[in-house]
């Protein structure tokens, strides 16, 4: 039985490289395809031809694009990630910069949509069709169908220019910049390791606005589900027969919806998060944030692909590791899939 | 449900606390001067190497140039250079007492290691200076060091005094620390990689960090050679929205803003506690036509065109605070210039011109633009207007590097680009609209505005040249004029419709702020009061 579950886990994994492989590829190929010019980009619009084609070769433009292909692998497979041409730093460092930085935005936004948005579905689900439910069909409705840009701009307008309840745009107002050491990227983090509380709550001014704000995108999807999930639970025998033995209503969702829907919400969960990692970039570019979005953004603006292919494979790992840890979640949380798989 | 009850208050209690958490909110501190601006372009450091515009801002700050010009009155001013001599065969400077920020003496030989740099490294740097003959082959001998303060340049046959004094003047003329430098030498790149994310120069500030498309961060160099700034930081931080950018500094949050919409610069237009600088560049925003494309290779065709299009509705309803009508390619202030020709909109001459030209039903072409502000919106409008004359235009949109591959490639019929002039000079403005010396495709001088537009002009290259060459200023400004009439008359492939612009919000606590033409500010005077 051990031996089956590790050749299923060797397949899981087996089909993971191949699917980062041919996510590699397309990327690749896009990117080379894509009229950009990354050597324009460094030698400047008026650069002669001569300068021209020398910075094309020493970038390896002038090779055929398979050659071009096989010499990033075998430097991917290194661990060589290239230089970026944006920054000029290796792209391995500029993504251990960056990455950070969206990874503490997406957290806090997961957070307070899985905080909001499952309580919110589950009542709209035991108050089915009342003013409730309706209330929380709009209120999804309009987080689902609205630009998160225009979220954020109008946010900004109340909360920071008219309310001054939170910071403006920037991780961290701009004077205290670069006074906490940079120990794990996550400025929260670091700055409570650091013991700097200035630091600290200026951080956490400027980073709840655009969390709130993707997460209420977030929650849209978060609350409708776990409606339809409850919903689908409340007529099952065993939700009826828990009532007929007079259990509250706390009890029956603590004690026994939740234990039943929590395989289908994590999968839920785990997709509102790798889209929020991935899903960021507006709210970056509103909130002047330096994360992975925007430094793709900008990166895929001026042709610099060795940036933008390892952004990709960095989010595409992460959304197929997110799968994966889903799948587990639903055999640790699920006994019949654990018997199916053994 | 008492339990659920409780957590609600738990979460309520929490939101209060974050509402109510330590003040955080302050104006940025009197010794700190911060911009909001976009980094997304700044590419490179090294002054050698990077030209885009932001970067010029940050260069100005960080490195001494041998000269520098008024932003104002254009009139030029020693940085190292503490006095120069002109004779006829070249400029001789005497450089000041000077340390970079390592602590190393500012000498002849740090000036000409960097003169040399941009000529060897050659990039888009480099094309300004090498039109008037310095090039990596002649800059050694053409460029020496006298003694250890005195360096001399050699004039070339194709250049006169002030036109290279104005070149030098610019971020490519930023004096590096060879000593510095030559210590981070990999590949023979001349310390490239590692200037393009470090400083080493002598300027009123050294940078701290960069953290692209974050912050760039400036701490006094407190070795400069001029006075002390009241400043200790200087932050650049990367605002790339607008509409975020304005409301922070309406907070106070930045203290200039220097890469808003049009609209945005007008919200502040009379607001008190702010003001507008609107700073006029030299350059221009243009019309490329493509003159080896059928119909565009008829005067008469591009004559319809140039008659076809509303340049005050644009200028009034796009443009706004970014730039004003003008066909002439010197702006309409500057020494030497002519008056614009009527180039307005005339529908009735324009169809009339096409029919002369064999296209009485008109024809269709495309326009390639930047898809930015406000180049995207002048396109659609001259879309529009090109329909009043016959002309079915579809308008193509790109991000900045695939419109510059195409415009270098030739590959277009219209397209709209913006110009920087070469030197604060009638002649330098002309330089990107008369100069083309070979127009041949072998020549593949991509780098050159005239010969992406196939636009052969070989008599006005010649005028160009030969007023380039001309030492007497009467004679030459004479020439300027002579040029710019003969190119109005010459049906031009590539031609100005706007002077451009760029305007700076300011927050009035800041004061000593001025705007340069070329964006190399200065910001070591200047000085903020307490907030209201």
């Amino acid at each position: 039985m051990k031996e089956l579950s590790l050749i299923a886990l060797g397949k899981r994994v087996g089909q993971l490289l191949v699917s980062l492989f041919a996510l590699l590829v397309v990327t690749f190929v896009i990117g080379r395809l894509l009229p950009t010019d990354p050597v324009g980009a460094i030698v400047g619009e008026l650069a002669d031809p001569a300068t021209y084609a020398a910075m094309r070769e020493r970038l390896g433009l002038d090779l055929p694009i398979y050659q071009q292909f096989w010499i990033y692998f075998t430097s991917l497979l290194r661990g060589d990630l290239g230089t970026a041409i944006l920054t000029g730093n290796p792209v391995a460092q500029d993504l251990s910069q960056a990455f950070p930085a969206t990874f503490e935005l997406a957290t806090l936004a997961v957070l307070i949509s899985t905080l909001i948005g499952v309580p919110l579905g589950m009542l709209a689900a035991f108050f089915r069709d009342s003013w409730f439910d309706q209330f929380a069909r709009v209120i999804s409705l309009i987080g689902h169908s609205i630009p998160v840009f225009w979220f954020g701009i109008v946010g900004l307008v109340i909360f920071y220019a008219v309310l001054s309840w939170v910071g403006g745009p920037g991780r961290v107002d701009v004077y205290l910049e670069g006074l906490v050491e940079p120990r794990t990227g996550l400025l929260l983090v670091d700055s409570l390791l650091a013991g700097d509380m200035e630091v600290f709550w200026n951080a956490v001014h400027h980073i709840i606005l655009p969390a709130c704000i993707l997460a209420y995108s977030a929650m849209a999807y978060i609350t409708r589900m776990t409606r339809s999930f409850t919903l689908e639970q409340l007529n099952q025998d065993y939700v009826v027969a828990a009532r007929a033995k007079g259990a509250s209503d706390l009890r029956i969702v603590i004690g026994h919806l939740l234990p039943n829907i929590a395989v289908q919400l994590v999968t839920v969960l785990a997709i509102s998060y790798g889209g929020l990692l991935e899903g960021a970039v507006v709210t970056e570019v509103v909130f002047s944030w330096p994360g992975i979005g925007q430094y793709m953004t900008n990166a895929l603006m001026i042709g610099d692909m060795n940036a933008v292919l390892a952004a990709t494979l960095i989010i595409g790992i992460i959304f197929m590791a997110l799968n994966f840890l889903s799948d587990m979640a639903y055999l640790l949380l699920d006994p019949r899939t654990r018997e199916v798989t053994a | 449900m008492k339990h659920f009850h409780s957590r609600m208050m738990a979460g309520a209690a929490l939101a209060v606390m974050l509402a109510s958490a330590p003040a955080v909110f302050a104006a940025t501190p009197n010794d700190q001067l911060v911009i909001g601006t976009s980094l997304a372009q700044v590419l490179s450091l090294d002054p050698q190497q990077g030209t885009e515009v932001k970067t010029q801002e940050i260069l100005a700050n960080t490195y001494d140039r041998l000269i520098s010009f008024d932003s104002k009155t254009n009139e030029l001013q020693g940085q190292l250079a503490e006095s120069w001599d002109v004779d006829d065969t070249g400029i001789t400077f005497h450089l000041r007492d000077a340390q970079f920020a390592s602590g190393n003496p500012v000498t002849a030989n740090d000036v000409v290691f960097s003169l040399v740099r941009l000529f060897k490294l050659d990039q888009s740097a480099a094309a300004g200076l090498k039109t008037f003959g310095y090039n990596a082959e002649t800059a050694e001998s053409l460029i020496t060091a006298v003694d250890e303060k005195t360096v001399r340049i050699d004039l070339t046959d194709d250049v006169v005094p002030e036109a290279l004094l104005y070149r030098l003047s610019g971020g490519v003329g930023s004096v590096v620390d060879s000593v510095e430098v030559m210590k981070h030498v990999v590949n023979n790149d001349y310390g490239n990689e590692w200037l393009r994310t470090n400083t080493a120069g002598s300027g009123p500030f050294v940078l701290r960090r960069w953290s692209p498309n974050d912050i760039v961060m400036l701490e006094a160099n407190p070795n400069f050679w001029g006075e002390p700034s009241t400043l200790k930081r200087v932050l650049f931080r990367h605002v790339p929205e607008s509409q975020a950018a304005r409301l922070m500094l309406e907070r106070g949050d930045i203290d200039i803003a220097n890469a808003l919409t049009a609209a945005d610069v007008r919200y502040f237009d009379g607001k008190e506690g702010f003001v507008i600088d609107q700073v006029k560049t030299g350059g221009f925003y243009a019309l490329a036509m493509n003159a080896g494309h059928e119909p565009l290779d008829n005067p008469l065709v591009r004559q319809a065109i140039a008659y076809g299009i509303d340049y005050q509705g644009i200028g009034d309803a796009i443009l706004g605070p970014y730039g004003r009508p003008r066909n002439v390619p010197v702006p309409e202030d500057w020494e030497g210039a002519i008056p614009n020709p009527d180039w307005s909109l005339q529908p009735e001459k324009a169809r009339a011109l096409l029919a002369e030209a064999g296209y009485p039903n008109g024809f269709s072409l495309t326009i390639k633009t930047i898809a930015q502000a406000p180049r995207v919106d002048m396109a659609t409008a001259i879309q529009a207007n090109l329909a009043e004359i016959g002309i079915t235009a579809r308008v193509i949109q790109g991000n900045g590097s695939d419109i510059v591959a195409a415009h270098r490639a030739r590959d277009f019929d219209l397209l709209i680009p913006q110009t920087s002039a070469a030197d604060p000079t009638a002649l330098g403005a002309l330089d990107n609209f008369t100069n083309n010396p070979d127009n041949s495709v072998e020549a593949n001088n991509a780098g050159n505005f005239v010969w992406r537009s196939d636009w052969d002009i070989p008599e006005l290259n010649t005028l160009r040249q030969e007023a380039n060459r001309e030492r007497d200023p009467a004679t030459r400004l004479e020439m300027a004029r002579q040029l710019q009439e003969d190119f109005i008359a010459a049906s031009p492939a590539v031609f100005p419709m706007f002077e451009r612009f760029e305007p700076i919000v300011v927050n009035a606590r800041v004061e000593g702020y001025s705007g340069h033409p070329w964006s190399l500010t200065r910001v070591d005077a200047v000085t903020k009061t307490d907030a209201n």
